[in-house]
């Protein structure tokens, strides 16, 4: 790596998670007391050598944070709002004052591709046919146009630079955009260590190799869609082409994520994750099982008390036979509370099974 | 990259993308031009023309003949969609008037009518072909049926059919007139098409029943309506539909039977020494012509489906769909001849010899036996009254009158009616 592209590393440090082995770069000095992932350990810092790292390129672009103090407090109210009995730890003050901001990385690849290129382009025209209304002795007749699909061969060749292609740098990366919903790259700017690099950055677990693949791919459908254009057709298919990638340039791209947590019954904690620009959050919604049956045995308690008061009063009505009634009463009240008593562990029971566990 | 680009057949197309070359297959060259052929025998330079004998270009003087190989597309010719551009084109090429054309054999001008697109000159008596400018390829004919009944089968065909009617004037079977048939290829428009139709009606069914009137018991047929519905798809395949309208088009739609299968591509020498015209009836209208047929085929086709044939309340939506249609030339022989003053027309298909054509009808013959059909009933009637005074046996008499009066009343009305329609085409 040349020292243009070093530049971009100014002030920051390599921090690794042994717990969920992500890596970040994080701001020199400010390594955060828990993995901003799984907020489970420490981030443990690496030698000085940034630049040598295996997967790592200069980032070029950012999408900046758009999400303004009033909706992230929405949203995290909306989170923890209907969950039944949910644990101690779980509110939105807890998931708000742990948020952690946090920049996840995109392949963009500039490259210039040369090709020969044959496909079937489509252009649309018009036919004229008719639909017909037979009533009363009388037809009446009326044109309808239709569009239909010339399909004509067309072959050619393409030198065109390519630029910004994106491609998954982390292996979660579809995962993360299934779970966080799509990101608006309308607002994209010039990467500025200034501002960025007060951030945590996540580093690529996915080299260019592993997503040159992705890269072609996407190559390809947009020259079938430049060579559909440059026919002056509308439509395209049977693309087929004979490429020649040349000079590949791989810079990063990096969009915004909020990482935040709360700890389940069992001490674990539950990660939460928020898209930068929209807010949409994604986590594990659990409910207190140990909640659930505090409450349950405080409602058989109570159903036992009620139970054994009844049962005196029955004796006391041997003398007072007007108590016989109070006694069955206590004694119906006794066997509902017991029942009831069941309810909370099985709301419980049924809200997590309900919950798709999100792993991001 | 591939070294020798692009590969042969194909030319460069313009690109709206920098950087991107495009390249089509070089289109078939349409041609919309005007071209003309004449034909000229190879060995003693005189004029050849098509025989339907020989299915050859063959010249009657050194009796030279030039094989055709007919590129049969038959079934499998090539079919057009109905495109809004299309359509106004074909009402643009409508030709009207006469156009001027010098032979370039003798110089010659003769003014020949726009449609025709063969013509043999009068004075040297050259055969020419001549393509006319087109504003679309496929509105110049592509297909034809060739000639395969000769001229000397025309005259066969036709003087027993002239003579096979007693109301045809006795002279017209010795016709010996009957030998100078033109050859003309027609132009004709066929229509392809599936129509889908939902119907509905109100079908009545009779049933008998009982009631007692003014004492007795009497029966009467009732008719019970109920609703019905169906649905039919057809799938019309070459429907022909006249492309000109200078013949008579009930005369035309009784030899329009052409087995299709005969088409082959249009070649300019078919055309040689025989007339050939373009059409006059331009697709839109051709096309709501055969619309026309369509829809009461599918029609009928619906009432089929009815339990019985009492209908009342039919209604039904019609929708086409697959419609194309090709321009085609077709074989049809005319003969006209003269008859006490009067210009008769006869059609022979050139393919099948199926004939058509306006026969004179002797009215004279045609009241002499309405009269003698009449008699016998008028002459018996007479005698029944004056017979009336003799012990009853008039009435006898006057009412064997008066069934044969009604019996020949009938036939003279059908034989008028037939008559009526033989002089009427």
């Amino acid at each position: 790596m040349d020292t243009k592209a070093e530049s971009w590393l100014f002030n920051l440090q390599v921090g690794i998670c042994e717990n969920c082995d992500w890596g970040f770069l994080v701001p020199e000095g400010k390594i955060p007391g828990k993995c901003p992932h799984c907020f489970r350990q420490p981030l443990s810092t690496i030698g000085e050598n940034i630049a040598g790292l295996p997967n790592l390129r200069p980032a070029e672009l950012y999408l900046p944070f758009e999400l303004a103090d009033s909706k992230l407090s929405q949203v995290v109210k909306a989170f923890v709002d209907g969950i039944p009995f949910s644990p101690q730890d779980l509110s939105a003050r807890n998931l708000l004052k742990r948020l952690e901001r946090l920049y996840l990385p995109v392949w963009l690849v500039d490259c210039r591709t040369r090709a020969t290129w044959q496909a079937e382009v489509g252009f649309d025209y018009e036919v004229v046919s008719h639909q017909d209304h037979f009533m009363g002795g009388k037809w009446i007749s009326k044109q309808v146009n239709e569009v239909r699909i010339r399909w004509e061969s067309r072959l050619g060749r393409l030198d065109r630079q390519n630029n910004n292609i994106q491609a998954a740098a982390l292996e979660e990366h579809h995962s993360i955009i299934k779970a966080l919903g799509q990101f608006a790259w309308q607002n994209v700017q010039s990467y500025k260590p200034e501002i960025i690099n007060i951030e945590n950055i996540r580093l690529p677990n996915r080299s260019p190799e592993d997503a040159w693949s992705d890269v072609e791919a996407a190559i390809q459908t947009r020259s079938a869609e430049e060579c559909c254009k440059a026919a002056s057709a509308g439509h395209i298919r049977g693309f087929t082409w004979q490429p020649e990638f040349l000079e590949p340039n791989w810079t990063l791209l990096l969009f915004p994520v909020l990482s935040s947590y709360y700890i389940d019954d069992t001490g674990s904690e539950i990660p939460v994750i928020l898209h930068g620009q929209t807010g949409r959050i994604a986590g594990t919604r659990r409910a207190s099982m140990k909640r659930a049956k505090s409450a349950a045995l405080t409602f058989l308690l109570g159903s036992a008390g009620i139970f054994i008061l009844s049962l005196l009063v029955t004796v006391l009505s041997a003398t007072l036979p007007v108590l016989l009634a109070l006694a069955v009463i206590g004694i119906a009240m006794a066997l509902l509370l017991g029942l009831g008593s069941i309810i909370p562990v099985a709301a419980v029971w049924w809200f997590n099974r309900s919950q798709q566990p999100v792993r991001v | 990259m591939v070294e020798n680009f692009p590969p042969p057949g194909y030319i460069a197309v313009a690109s709206a993308v920098e950087g991107i070359e495009v390249f089509m297959p070089a289109p078939a060259k349409p041609n919309l031009q005007t071209d003309l052929f004449e034909f000229k025998c190879p060995q003693c330079g005189a004029t050849t023309a098509f025989s339907a004998e020989e299915g050859s270009l063959t010249c009657p003087n050194c009796g030279y003949q030039e094989q055709l190989n007919p590129s049969r597309s038959g079934k499998q010719a090539q079919e057009f969609e109905f495109t809004p551009v299309t359509l106004e084109r074909s009402a643009l090429s409508q030709v009207e008037g006469r156009q001027d054309l010098a032979c370039q054999a003798c110089g010659a001008l003769t003014s020949v009518p726009a449609t025709q697109i063969s013509h043999s000159c009068p004075f040297c008596g050259s055969n020419k072909v001549f393509q006319k400018e087109s504003p679309q390829d496929n509105l110049r004919p592509k297909y034809l049926i060739p000639f395969s009944v000769t001229q000397k089968t025309c005259a066969d065909i036709s003087r027993p059919w002239l003579g096979s009617s007693w109301m045809t004037p006795g002279a017209l079977k010795g016709k010996s007139l009957l030998t100078n048939f033109t050859g003309i290829y027609l132009p004709f428009w066929t229509f392809d098409s599936v129509t889908n139709a939902a119907w509905k009606a109100e079908v009545g069914h009779d049933r008998t029943e009982r009631y007692y009137q003014d004492g007795e018991w009497r029966t009467r047929t009732v008719t019970d309506w109920r609703w019905e519905s169906g649905s039919v798809r057809l799938n019309i395949d070459d429907l022909i539909v006249a492309g000109t309208g200078k013949l008579s088009s009930r005369l035309v739609s009784q030899i329009s039977e052409f087995d299709l299968k005969d088409l082959v591509d249009f070649e300019a020498k078919y055309l040689a020494g025989l007339q050939a015209h373009m059409y006059d009836i331009p697709l839109e209208m051709a096309w709501e012509n055969g619309r026309q047929k369509m829809r009461e085929k599918t029609k009928s086709a619906c009432l089929e489906q009815t339990s019985t044939s009492k209908v009342r309340n039919f209604s039904m939506d019609l929708d086409f769909s697959a419609e194309s249609w090709k321009y085609i030339l077709l074989p049809i022989y005319l003969h006209t001849y003269r008859h006490a003053e009067r210009s008769y027309t006869l059609l022979i298909n050139g393919q099948s010899g199926a004939i058509a054509g306006q026969r004179p009808v002797d009215w004279n013959k045609i009241w002499l036996v309405t009269a003698a059909l009449l008699a016998p009933g008028v002459t018996l009637g007479m005698l029944g009254i004056i017979t009336l005074a003799l012990a009853g046996i008039g009435v006898a008499i006057g009412g064997i009158g008066f069934v044969l009066f009604i019996i020949g009343l009938a036939v003279s009305l059908v034989i008028l009616v037939q008559a009526n329609k033989l002089d009427d085409i």
